[in-house]
Formats: C-alpha cells, sequence, structure tokens
C-alpha cells in the first residue's frame, strides 16, 4: 500500500455491475469535450525516481499510473480487465501461465515481451536495487518474506519466461485472486534501455501506458502527453495530464476555485463543510477504500489472547460513537466501519456476523468492561499512540480517548509521536508499549487484500503480532476459492476476527475532491484517485 | 578595508563548520527510522536496508556523516535526495525564486517603509503619523497567514488581477502580491524604526547646528536627518533579507513558491536529512555573507566608521 500517511484522496465505490454502465463503454460523445486539450491535475513531488518498483507514494504512483500499462487494468469500480495480458490462467491457482497480447510497444518503439515482464520483476526483488515496491513479489517462489531473492540469486525461482510472449509464475501457496493484483505497479514491465542506466531512467521513464512524460520540471510539475500508439483500456479523452504540484492542498483547492487547476484530489481542512456547496467547483464526496483502525497489541497487559482480553477490546470499540466523530470531527468525509475492509471494495460485505461489535452503546461497554475486572482489576490508563506530525490524527484521536475515558470511566489518554519515521519504528520494533493507529489501502480492489497481509499469522504488516489458525484457515480457503465461495470464506476470516478484535475497525475516509466547473468525467476509481484520463475540458 | 573583508570571510569557516555540526546533531539525536518511513507500512528487507544505509552513509557515526558531508560540500556536492536527484540542483532550481521573492518584498517594504516613516516622524502627532501608526500595529498584529489567504482571495480569485498561486511560473507580476504579503510586517517595522530614529535625530546637535547656519529645512531633513536615521534601519533590513530567504516558508506554502523555505520544510516533513542539512547551510552561508555588506554598509552611511 501506499503510506497512509501521505494519502491525498479519493475513490469510489461502485458495485461491478455499476461500472459497466459508467466507466468504459461510453465512447464521450455526449461529453463533447475537447479532446485536445491537457487538463491540470494537483500532485505532489514525487519522491523517488520514476521507476514502477521504486514508488510507493502518492505524487510518483499518479505519474507511474498514467505512464504504464499492467498485465491487467482496474476499471474505476475495480473490476479488472485483461490490459497488456491476452490471458492469466491457472488450474491449481500456483502455477499461473501469462499470455501476451501482440502488438503492445513501449513509447520507445521497442516491444512488450515476457522478458520485459520478468526482468523488471527480477530488478524490482533484487536486495541489492532495495526497491520500495519489492514487498509485491513475496507471493511468489523464490522471494523471502519481504519479497525480495536471496543475495546473489540470479532472480526470481518461480518466473519462467517461456517464449517472447508467454512466461510462467509458480507462487508459494494457491491465490485464486492472484491475477487481480497484477495491476499494481510492482508489476508494470521495463524496456531493455532501463536496465543500461536506471538512474538516467528514473528522470526520463519510458512506458507502455496511455502517456508518456513529455518533460518533469522539479517542485513544479510534470507534463504528460497522450501516447498515440496505446490502445488498452484507458483511453485519454483529453489532450495530456499535467500535474502540478503544490506542498499545501489549500492553494491547490483555491486554483480550482479560480479554474487555473482542473483537478485537486484533495481538500483542505477549511474546505471540508464547505466544498460540496461551493458552486464554483464540482465536489466528489463518497466511500473510500482508505481504513482506520486501532490495533491493541496482544503483549499489552490486560488486553492478551484470553477472556479478558476479548471483554476488554469489545467494550472500547462499543464505548466509541464512530457516528458523532466521521460527522463532526471529520464533517461527512469518512463512513463509520461496518467490517475490516472498506464499502469501497466490489467484494465487501455489510452483514459479516459479530459486526454488531461496532456499533456504540455505552451501558454494553460498561457491563463487558465490568465483566473483564471481575477477571483481573484494571489499573493504570488506556493509551492510544499516532504520529502528530500534521497528518490530521490528534483531533480524532483526542475524540476516541474522550469517550473511551467518559463511556468507560478509566483514565484513557492520547500518546502522540512526534514523526511518522519514530511511529512506524516503535511499532516494527514491537515497543510502542499502547495501543496505536493504524491504517490501510488496499492494493488490488478486493477485501481480501485487508485481510491476509494485515492480520495473516507472522505477514508483513501484521504490526499487533496477532495470530489465529482458525482465521488463517479461512483466509487460505478463501485464498485457493473464487467466487461466492471465496466471499463466505471471507466472511468467515472477518467474522473470527470481530470475536478477537486484534484491531478495532473505526472509519473509512471518503474519496473526496474538487474539479473546475470547466471540466467533465470527473470520477474517482477505487484506488482513490481522481480517473484522470476520463477528465476533459468542455 | 579589503583586510577586514577578508577577516570577516574567514570567521565564516568556524560559523559554517559550528552550524553543519549542530544540525547533523541534531538530525542524528532525532528518534525515529527514516528508512522504517521510506517503506511505509510495508516490510523492510535487511539488504535493502544495508544498501541504503550505505549509501547515504547512515550507518557511519554522526561525527563521521558529517565529515563526509564536508568533504562533498568543499567541492559542490551535496549528495542526492532520496528521490535521487542531486541535492545541489534541487538548490540551484529554489535558490533564485527565493532571491527574486525575498529582493521584491525588501525592496517594497524599505521604499515604503522608509518613506512613511520619514514623514511620520517628520509630522509626529499629526494625522497621517497617528494613521502610520494604527495600520502598522495591525499589520504586526494579524498573523502573515491571515494576510496572505485573505489577499490570495481577493487580488487572486475575486478580482482576478493577478494568478492565485505561482507555480512554475516565476515572473515579476506573478510575484508581486507574496512579495507584498511578505513584506507587510516588516514594513510596519521599517516605518516604526525609521520614523524613532527620525525623531530622535531631529533634536540633534548638528541638526540643529545646520539649521541655525540657515541651511534649508528640506536639504538638513534629507541630509542630515534621514540619512542618520538609516543606519538602525539598514541593520534591521539586511538581518531581515536573512529571515525572508529563509522564513518564507508560510507565504511560499500559500502561493505554492518552490523556494528554498519550501525546500526545507518538505525536506524536514520526509527525513531527507542530507537535503535539510545542505539547504540549512546554504542558508547559513547567505545569512553571514548579508550581514558583511550591512557592515560595509555602515561605513557608506556613518563616515565616523572605518574598517580596518
Amino acid at each position: 500500500m501506499k503510506k497512509a500517511k501521505r494519502i491525498p484522496a479519493l475513490v469510489a465505490g461502485a458495485t461491478a455491475l455499476g461500472l459497466i454502465a459508467s466507466g468504459c463503454g461510453s465512447s464521450g460523445g455526449d461529453e463533447g469535450g475537447d479532446s485536445d486539450t491537457p487538463i491540470a491535475a494537483r500532485s505532489i513531488e514525487p519522491q523517488n525516481p520514476i521507476i514502477p518498483t521504486s514508488t510507493n507514494e502518492v505524487g510518483g504512483g499518479n505519474i507511474v499510473d498514467e505512464l504504464w500499462a499492467g498485465l491487467v487494468s482496474y476499471s474505476p469500480e475495480g473490476e479488472t480487465q485483461m490490459e497488456v495480458a491476452e490471458s492469466i490462467e491457472s488450474e491449481d491457482n500456483v502455477n499461473w501461465t501469462v499470455k501476451l497480447e501482440d502488438g503492445w510497444e513501449f513509447s520507445d518503439g521497442t516491444p512488450v515481451t515476457a522478458d520485459s515482464f520478468v526482468d523488471a520483476w527480477n530488478y524490482g526483488a533484487d536486495p541489492e536495487n532495495a526497491q520500495l515496491g519489492a514487498y509485491f513479489f513475496e507471493p511468489i517462489k523464490g522471494t523471502t518474506g519481504d519479497g525480495t531473492f536471496k543475495k546473489g540469486a540470479e532472480g526470481i525461482s518461480g518466473l519462467e519466461v517461456k517464449d517472447d510472449s508467454t512466461f510462467t509464475i509458480e507462487l508459494k501457496s494457491p491465490a485464486s485472486d492472484f491475477a487481480d493484483r497484477l495491476g499494481y505497479s510492482s508489476y508494470f514491465p521495463l524496456p531493455e534501455s532501463a536496465f543500461e542506466d536506471m538512474e538516467a531512467f528514473g528522470e526520463k521513464p519510458i512506458g507502455n501506458g496511455p502517456y508518456t512524460l513529455e518533460s518533469w520540471d522539479h517542485d513544479v510539475e510534470a507534463q504528460l502527453k497522450t501516447n498515440p500508439d496505446y490502445d488498452g483500456n484507458r483511453k485519454p479523452k483529453n489532450g495530456g495530464i499535467t500535474f502540478k504540484f503544490y506542498t499545501d492542498p489549500e492553494a491547490a483547492y483555491t486554483d480550482v476555485q479560480s479554474g487555473v487547476l482542473n483537478v485537486s484530489d484533495e481538500i483542505p481542512p477549511s474546505a471540508l463543510s464547505t466544498f460540496e456547496e461551493d458552486e464554483s467547483i464540482q465536489a466528489i464526496n463518497k466511500p473510500g477504500p482508505i481504513n482506520t483502525t486501532v490495533t491493541i497489541p496482544d503483549s499489552l497487559e490486560h488486553f492478551g489472547d484470553d477472556k479478558e482480553g476479548k471483554l476488554r477490546r469489545q467494550a472500547i470499540s462499543r464505548a466509541i460513537d464512530r457516528k458523532t466523530i466521521t460527522e463532526q470531527i471529520f464533517e461527512g468525509t469518512h463512513e463509520p466501519a461496518v467490517d475490516f475492509s472498506s464499502p469501497a471494495m466490489p467484494d465487501a460485505s455489510k452483514d459479516v456476523p459479530g459486526n454488531e461489535v461496532l456499533e456504540f452503546d455505552a451501558d454494553e461497554a460498561k457491563k463487558l468492561w465490568a465483566e473483564a475486572d471481575k477477571i483481573n482489576k484494571f489499573e493504570g490508563k488506556f493509551e492510544l499512540g499516532f504520529n502528530a506530525d500534521g497528518a490530521g490524527n490528534t483531533e480524532w484521536v483526542e475524540a476516541v480517548t474522550n469517550q473511551v475515558r467518559k463511556n468507560l470511566d478509566i483514565k484513557a489518554e492520547p500518546k502522540p509521536i512526534s514523526t511518522f519515521a519514530e511511529f512506524r519504528e516503535l511499532i516494527t520494533s514491537r515497543k510502542i508499549g499502547s495501543a496505536f493507529r493504524t491504517g490501510w489501502q488496499p492494493d488490488y480492489p478486493s477485501a481480501f487484500s485487508y485481510l491476509a497481509s494485515v492480520f495473516g499469522t507472522g505477514a508483513g504488516s501484521n504490526d499487533g503480532d496477532y495470530s489465529n489458525k482458525k482465521f488463517d484457515d479461512a483466509i487460505r480457503k478463501a485464498a485457493a476459492a473464487e467466487g461466492k465461495k471465496r466471499n463466505e470464506d471471507m466472511t468467515k476470516a472477518q467474522a473470527v476476527l470481530f470475536e478477537d478484535l486484534p484491531a478495532i475497525p473505526l472509519w473509512t475516509r471518503n474519496s473526496y475532491g474538487a474539479a473546475s466547473a470547466d471540466t467533465s468525467g470527473f470520477e474517482f476509481t477505487w484506488q482513490n484517485k481522481p480517473a484522470y484520463h476520463l477528465i476533459v475540458k468542455n | 578595508m579589503w583586510g577586514y573583508i577578508a577577516r570577516r570571510l574567514l570567521q565564516t569557516i568556524p560559523v559554517v563548520l559550528g552550524a553543519t555540526l549542530l544540525i547533523y546533531a541534531m538530525v542524528f539525536l532525532q528518534p525515529g527510522d527514516p528508512i522504517v518511513a521510506l517503506f511505509g507500512e510495508k516490510p523492510v528487507s535487511e539488504t535493502a536496508r544495508a544498501q541504503i544505509e550505505a549509501q547515504y552513509h547512515l550507518d557511519q557515526p554522526f561525527i563521521v556523516q558529517w565529515l563526509l558531508f564536508l568533504k562533498g560540500a568543499m567541492v559542490g556536492d551535496f549528495g542526492l535526495s532520496y528521490s535521487g536527484q542531486p541535492v545541489s540542483d534541487l538548490i540551484a532550481r529554489a535558490l533564485p525564486v527565493t532571491f527574486q521573492l525575498a529582493f521584491m518584498a525588501l525592496v517594497i517594504e524599505a521604499v515604503l517603509g522608509v518613506i512613511a516613516g520619514f514623514y511620520a516622524g517628520l509630522r509626529r502627532g499629526k494625522i497621517f503619523d497617528s494613521t502610520m501608526l494604527v495600520v502598522s500595529l495591525i499589520v504586526i498584529a494579524i498573523p502573515i497567514f491571515v494576510l496572505g489567504f485573505t489577499m490570495q482571495l481577493v487580488f487572486g480569485v475575486q478580482l482576478g488581477w493577478v494568478p492565485p498561486t505561482v507555480g512554475g511560473n516565476v515572473t515579476f507580476t506573478n510575484l508581486v502580491l507574496p512579495a507584498v504579503v511578505l513584506g507587510l510586517v516588516s514594513f510596519a517595522y521599517v516605518l516604526r524604526l525609521t520614523r524613532t530614529s527620525v525623531i530622535e535625530n531631529l533634536g540633534a546637535d548638528h541638526v540643529r547646528t545646520a539649521l541655525a547656519h540657515g541651511v534649508p529645512r528640506t536639504q538638513v531633513n534629507r541630509r542630515h536627518v534621514l540619512r542618520n536615521s538609516m543606519i538602525p534601519v539598514v541593520t534591521y533590513l539586511g538581518a531581515d533579507l536573512g529571515t525572508l530567504m529563509g522564513g518564507a516558508v508560510v507565504t511560499e506554502g500559500i502561493f505554492n513558491i518552490n523556494g528554498i523555505g519550501n525546500l526545507a520544510y518538505q525536506a524536514i516533513l520526509r527525513g531527507e536529512n542530507p537535503t535539510v542539512v545542505s539547504v540549512v547551510t546554504v542558508m547559513v552561508l547567505i545569512y553571514v555573507v548579508m550581514s558583511l555588506l550591512v557592515d560595509l554598509l555602515y561605513a557608506a552611511l556613518d563616515p565616523r566608521i572605518r574598517y580596518v
């Protein structure tokens, strides 16, 4: 996932059916926009070179996603569509065969072959290259838990090129949705020229996607031009995208109001309560993919993996009035959680057994806490750790701890940690010694992305060291199943989580942003970003 | 005088050494692991960690990091930012923008401040003087971001006289509004400083003597009152130029200007220590040079001051 701290905004949550109606089909004839004019969109200066496997934040991600086409692409609603791949097939969900469609080329004219993918992935997984997106290769055989292969190995052993347009992937364990994951930027191909001088390539990247990079004026803007040779699922309706870099979302919003900027994927806090009524802009505010949870590590005294711990977790969850906080602090731009994923996922479920624990009930909370106190009296205080570095956490953390204090009649306090770097270090070294803020943005459009890598025993982002065999079994079954069966297994896995509450879901952040009045086609994708290629100036 | 300049320049060496050492120490003592933050919520491979640590010398004790930095800085090599660009390029891009903005703000505050302060001082207690005192008090009392947002809304969005933000189009017209906002607070100080100084000098012996000799009032005011009143003002303006260069973070944010203040601020947020240290070093150098220039200006204003 992209770093939760810096995420700007957006996406959308329609169902699989909705997407066919709105996104791809209509050829834009009804919109009457100007297909030659480029649009200007807010972004931030990329923090890493523009190499797909080294990009893990939104500034670089915006550009990478428009410059490249992966094996699959996603519709704005989160449906997987074949893009460079003609087919991705497997009989056992472990051994996958990828066949590429003919005719794909990089914008330098060289063909996109099986080697373009395998070499790019091997580059990304080579620990010597220290790529930030290496984690995505973790499911493939021949990588370690962090997605890299052993130092000195020639590449990922689970990858094999059969011919120019075919390669195979062997996984460590069955994953029925593996093809759905392949639209993430870490899986994008690289042209041969990239490997000659990756440093130079990161400045002047060459992709195979809907746009090409015309110029990158550091700290100012990146100009993207439409790629006339692109014939994939995301054909641009505009003449290009200029990503203008803003350090302050306030300035970007002002520019959208005055029409200088066409799209901002972020709304400054000062405008949250007014932007939907602002007539000088077009506003979007709908369920998004990023969730917020409070993780309580098992190792915390009174919150262990036993009856007392479970009662206390339930009591805290019941003591939090999510609705009031989303309305008053977030001005209606967040939705109270109903499960461990997000309503923006096409396969999310509203009816997971046990999710009534997310409903506010002060009396029930007190009762549960008192029951736990009978087992072992609670003295001391409940603390909630968070990074207080201007990322907008302070207000809601205070509200949550206030509610816990008031409704359970215990000591509860925010535990501010000054920087994100220190916060993450305390968590990864397991030294934080309190409950702490966690959040997740999915890597591909499925509720599954919120479960396995966060709550699986020993999983890479399992910051609370949660481990439950029942959950692991259910999630393993879900990974190997498809369709309805898969959804049932995921629901079972979530039901286990609702019993144990390794983390307490709070809310999901909506996708919200603004477009200038003179544009049409503004919408958010499941990835919490505007579908830039669909926006046109009138 | 050249000997004086040479000595002053030599003095900058310990200043820069001390400042960078201090910054390095602070950055080093700062809790948190920048590499963990770089990977977000994803696990970090040990080999990758070693690779990044070696690249940015993070595995070295801080005194070694500092010496390596100094070695590079001597030849203008400030290392690479996390995005793989030479930090010297980042600075070279941001510095001209900041210079332009700071000088425009300086000219605005100096010209308006001195003129208004001079007349207010000459007409002490009259309506112009009282008005200026109230205006400057208001300007000093209002936080700069309030001034910035209000002027941006009025002149940029509603009236449309200037674009609301600057971004990549760094032109004179685009910078006028931010420069006014940036210079406004200092304008108030310059005004008050000039006024007080003028009032003081009006009562000075040499002014009375000149008047008694029959020198015309306007000439006395210009040659003796104004010129002598400039010494504290020039001191202030010199120090202020340094502040304008480094301290324009708020204004640069409001108007989306890619100056040196914004560069430093962003680097701090991202935990990009090499960039932070380099930018601050450049700021220290600017400050030192500015204060040298101010000291030299004294001699031009006051013949009693001589540098040997």
